[in-house]
Parts: C-alpha cells; sequence; structure tokens
C-alpha cells in the first residue's frame, strides 16, 4: 500500500537553529503513529510541515499532496487538534457546530451532535465558559466527525487532569478508530499512549532516530536482567544501553539472537518507555 | 450557504461591536434629540427645510463616519493578529478554507460591511432623530426634517463615500493587515513606528520630505480627490435663486470622475493589493506566536 505520509531529507531550520535534519519517513494508512521524541525534538516542526503550516527543504507528500502549497485542500481529508486548548473563547458551542458544518464538505452534524450529548456541554455555552477538560471534548467531537483519512494530534493532552486524559484516548480508540484511519501523534508523554500504537518513531534532535512497528519491536529489541557474574559476558554481546535498577543490570540489545542473549539473564521486550530512553540517552553517550 | 458566507458570519460572531457600537451611538444620539437642549430654528420656507435636513443627515452621518473609521482601523489591526495570539489560528487552519480567502474575507468585513453597518445605523437614527426633532419643535410631521430629496442625496453620499474609502485607504488597510499578519505583539505601535521612523530617517539625511507629504496626503486627501470643493458649490448653487434650489445636492458634490481618473487613486490601491498579498503570504507562514 502507498504510503500515506513520505517525507524524504525534510529539513526546517529557523534562523541557525535547526529544527528537522533531513528526517525521512514513511506512514501508512490505517496505523496509529506515535512521533516521540523529548521537548524541541523537532516534533512539533515535522508536524507543521506535514498539516502545511509552514513551508520547508526537502520533498514531502501527505496523501499525495503538497501540504504547504495545497493545505486547503488537504484539510478536506486530513484534520487535526494542536493542542486542544485553541477554540476562540468567544466562540459559542452552536455556532463551532454550524461553521465546521459550514465549511467542511466530509462533516457528519449528526455524529458531532451525538457525542456532545454523550457529555454536559449545551449548545449556548462559550468556549471561555466551559473547562479545558469540557473544550478538549468539543473539540474531539468537532473532529471526530470528520470523515477524515489522516487525523493528526499534537500533545493532544497537554495540560489536562488524569480522568481527561484517559477519557480522549479512549474515545479516539473506541469511537474513532478504523482501519480506514490514520493517526499520527506527538506526545512527550509516551507511558500515556504506548498501549494504543502500532508504530513508534522517535525524533531526537531534529533527526529519526528510530522507525519501527510495535511487532518489529518485540523481534529486534530485547532487554535482559543480568546477573552480576554474567554481566562481563553479557557486555560483550555489544548492549547499547545499561541500566541499574535495585542492584540489577538491565541490558538492552538491538538485533541479537535471543537464544545467544537468554543464557545471561530473564529476557523481556523493553516497553516503549523504556526503549525510548535507551534510545535517546544511549544515542548521546 | 458557502464558505465565504460562513466566514462572514464568523467575523460578526468574533466582533460583535461591529454592530453593537453603532447601535449604541446611535441610541446616545437619538436620546439627545428626546432630551437634550436643542433649539430648532423656525423654518419656513421649503428650501431653508430642505437645507436643514440636509445639513441634519450630513451631521449625523459625519459622526458615524467617524466612529466608523476609528473602528474599522482598529479592527483591521486586531483581525489577523487576534486568533495567532490566542492560538485559534490553529483551529481555523485545520479547516478547508485558503489563507487568501481568510484575509480577502476580513478585508471585505473591514472596508464594505462594517461601513454597511455603520450607514444603516446612521440612516435609521437620522430618521428617528428626524421624526423627535419634527415632534418637539411642534412642526407638522414630514415638512420639517422629512425631505425626501436629502434623504436621497444621502444615500448617494453614503454609496459614494464607502467606494472611494474602500478603494483610497486600501494601502492603507493593506499595510493594517500586514503588520497584524506578522506582528508579535504591539500591532499598534508597529504599524505607526516604520511609517514614523521611514519620516524622520527621510527628514535627518536628505533634508526631504517625500514620506510625510504622502502619508499625509493619504491620510487627509480623500476630500480633495473625491468631492467638489463644498464652499464653491455653496456659493454657486445659492448665487441668485431662492426657489428650494439652495440646497447642496448631493450630485453637485461628488466628483467621481475625478476620482477615478486620479492617477493617485489607483497607484495608492496598487500599493494596497502588494500589502495585502504580503498579508496572505505571511499568514501561510505564521502560525500562533
Amino acid at each position: 500500500m502507498a504510503a500515506l505520509i513520505e517525507a524524504k531529507d525534510l529539513t526546517k531550520k529557523y534562523g541557525a537553529h535547526v529544527a528537522l535534519d533531513r528526517a525521512t519517513l514513511n506512514i501508512e494508512a490505517g496505523r496509529i503513529v506515535g512521533l516521540i521524541g523529548p521537548n524541541g525534538a523537532g516534533k512539533t516542526s515535522a508536524l507543521r510541515a506535514i498539516l502545511g503550516l509552514t513551508n520547508y527543504e526537502g520533498q514531502l507528500t501527505v496523501l499525495g499532496r503538497e501540504p504547504f502549497r495545497d493545505r486547503t485542500a488537504l484539510m478536506n481529508e486530513c484534520c487535526f487538534i494542536a493542542d486542544v486548548a485553541v477554540l476562540p473563547s468567544w466562540l459559542r458551542v452552536d455556532q463551532a457546530i454550524d461553521f465546521v458544518a459550514g465549511v467542511h464538505p466530509r462533516f457528519r452534524r449528526d455524529r458531532a451532535l451525538g457525542l456532545l450529548a454523550k457529555t454536559q456541554i449545551t449548545g449556548k455555552r462559550r468556549m471561555r465558559e466551559l473547562s479545558k477538560g469540557m473544550k478538549t471534548q468539543v473539540h474531539l467531537a468537532l473532529t471526530m466527525a470528520i470523515d477524515a483519512k489522516l487525523l493528526v494530534l499534537d500533545e493532544p493532552t497537554l495540560g489536562l487532569d488524569i480522568l481527561a486524559r484517559r477519557a480522549f484516548y479512549d474515545a479516539l480508540v473506541n469511537d474513532y478508530m478504523d482501519e480506514t484511519r490514520t493517526i499520527l501523534i506527538t506526545t512527550h508523554q509516551v507511558e500515556e499512549v504506548e498501549n494504543l500504537l502500532t508504530d513508534i518513531i522517535f525524533i531526537d534532535r531534529g533527526r529519526i532516530v528510530l522507525d519501527t512497528s510495535l511487532e518489529d519491536v518485540a523481534t529486534r529489541f530485547t532487554a535482559v536482567a543480568v546477573t552480576a557474574d554474567r554481566l562481563e559476558a553479557a557486555r560483550a554481546a555489544k548492549p547499547y544501553y545499561e541500566r541499574h535498577i535495585l542492584g540489577k543490570v538491565v541490558l538492552y540489545f538491538e538485533s541479537v539472537d535471543a537464544g545467544k542473549l537468554a543464557a545471561f539473564g530473564e529476557l523481556h521486550t523493553p516497553s516503549v518507555s523504556d526503549l525510548f530512553v535507551a534510545k535517546l540517552s544511549g544515542g548521546a553517550a | 450557504m458557502n464558505t465565504s458566507t460562513w466566514l462572514i458570519r464568523r467575523e460578526f460572531w468574533e466582533n460583535r461591536a461591529i454592530w453593537v457600537i453603532p447601535v449604541v451611538f446611535g441610541a446616545m444620539l437619538i436620546l439627545a434629540a428626546l432630551f437634550g437642549q436643542v433649539s430648532i430654528p423656525k423654518l419656513t420656507t421649503p428650501a431653508e427645510m430642505h437645507e436643514a435636513a440636509g445639513a441634519f443627515q450630513v451631521v449625523v452621518g459625519a459622526m458615524f463616519y467617524v466612529v466608523m473609521s476609528v473602528y474599522a482601523t482598529w479592527y483591521l489591526l486586531d483581525c489577523l493578529y487576534a486568533d495567532r495570539r490566542d492560538r485559534s489560528i490553529l483551529f481555523w487552519k485545520s479547516l478547508p478554507i485558503s489563507d487568501a480567502k481568510t484575509v480577502l474575507i476580513k478585508l471585505l468585513v473591514g472596508m464594505i460591511l462594517i461601513p454597511l453597518v455603520y450607514f444603516a445605523a446612521a440612516d435609521a437614527t437620522a430618521l428617528m432623530g428626524a421624526f423627535i426633532l419634527s415632534i418637539r419643535a411642534r412642526a407638522s410631521l414630514g415638512s420639517a426634517l422629512w425631505q425626501p430629496e436629502a434623504w436621497w442625496d444621502i444615500q448617494v453620499l453614503w454609496m459614494y463615500c464607502i467606494i472611494t474609502t474602500a478603494i483610497w485607504y486600501l494601502p492603507i488597510a493593506g499595510w493594517l493587515m500586514l503588520v497584524s499578519a506578522w506582528a508579535k505583539r504591539a500591532v499598534m505601535l508597529w504599524s505607526v513606528l516604520p511609517p514614523l521612523v521611514a519620516y524622520i530617517f527621510e527628514r535627518v539625511f536628505f533634508g526631504t520630505h517625500l514620506i510625510g507629504h504622502t502619508l499625509t496626503r493619504r491620510l487627509m486627501g480623500l476630500p480633495a480627490v473625491a468631492f467638489n470643493n463644498a464652499k464653491h458649490v455653496w456659493t454657486q448653487g445659492s448665487a441668485g435663486v431662492d426657489n428650494g434650489s439652495l440646497a447642496i445636492r448631493a450630485w453637485d458634490l461628488i466628483n467621481p470622475s475625478g476620482f477615478f481618473t486620479s492617477a493617485e487613486t489607483w497607484i495608492g490601491a496598487a500599493v494596497g493589493i502588494v500589502l495585502i498579498v504580503g498579508a496572505i503570504q505571511l499568514r501561510m507562514r505564521r502560525s500562533e506566536i
């Protein structure tokens, strides 16, 4: 299947600062992809480029279009929530629905109303009167009522409490996601999204550090809890990261045969957060 | 309804001041007409009545025009800045609406629709005011301040004013929108500072006043380009005639052939278009602050 997002040598500079440094990535349809990186790694720059909000160097096609040149057409098939707190304070809920219904050919009003009916929010309320969690619900209802092929979420739960965050991701997975859709999420809170992702892309200092599916993670990466007496032997197998927890040492290996590693200790597949920490601090060392 | 209509509605939702200010201003004028200390001169001849009615409507209209100019200036300066400041631009840009359309609709609202709202409010206020003052002066209704001819004159004058203002001030509007799309803060300051610095720079280093003259001419020159000399018309019109032609007719005042053939008009409009294209380009590249 053709890739939904194809980027080759994508570069974005702000003066002397290079926010994206020849990033190359492919995202296929039907996936839930996490674009993960520390603050200032270039996540937002990558998303801005993908959404046509900024110009860039290099090649980039999203749904077969050049985003910066074709943003208007792209937004017919792609929608995004860049931080949930951006609905204007003066806008009323019913006005928001009317407006989006008026300008978006793929918006389904009944769906938006259905989603809002599950909440306490009434149409005459203005955004400034709503809590941040309620605003999220409105924005999510507006966005999920659009029949889009690609949904992009940039730090979507920033500033939300744990209940609102959980509700946000539950709604996303249960009410929205199906095989015709693709979701791209950026976040620096890995734990929050790792259970729903199918693919992960790590980005650090403007470069793509890792781009893999979670199925591949299991075969490619192994973490071994090594006992002290076997530590030297295990180290000889070239782990890329080492972590000391409560007197135990966990070594992280990439593309090393699991059968060989089993001799050193207990094996497990690293979680996305483990991988993230390992990959990023390991790469820096 | 199409996208443009929805964009216009959105401007009226966001900027309720567009109609609240003229309504409140009109209500204040009507209160003044109702309870204010007004001395209404005795009007006897039809010519006097026509003149008084025309003058009354012109005065009301001029007051609305001044308020409208101030508000429209503020609107244009704020319109592209407001949603960058509160980051709602990220919501608007998630919808399939081009930046060119967004900018042009805001220009249309600032230069045509806001003046039309003020025009309607001025008209309603002048009519109600005339009605009230006629009763207070104990004149028979419909004869003192209600003069259909004078009323038609005002409609012509207003429409002409709206069209000429929109074309003449296009470079100013373009500049305000450019600043609005560009500045990270203090739009008011940024709109005034660069021209001021350029003016001082030219004065100090070249000893000339070209920028100052050009700007002053643009800000103040509309009456000279778009209208005939009012004093001249007045003396011509009143000379030796005493049967109703005393009042100035709108057609004598306005100078469309002069305005629409003036190079100044179209050079300014061209500069305005360049600035607006610049504002659109900035709108495409700059998102939240």
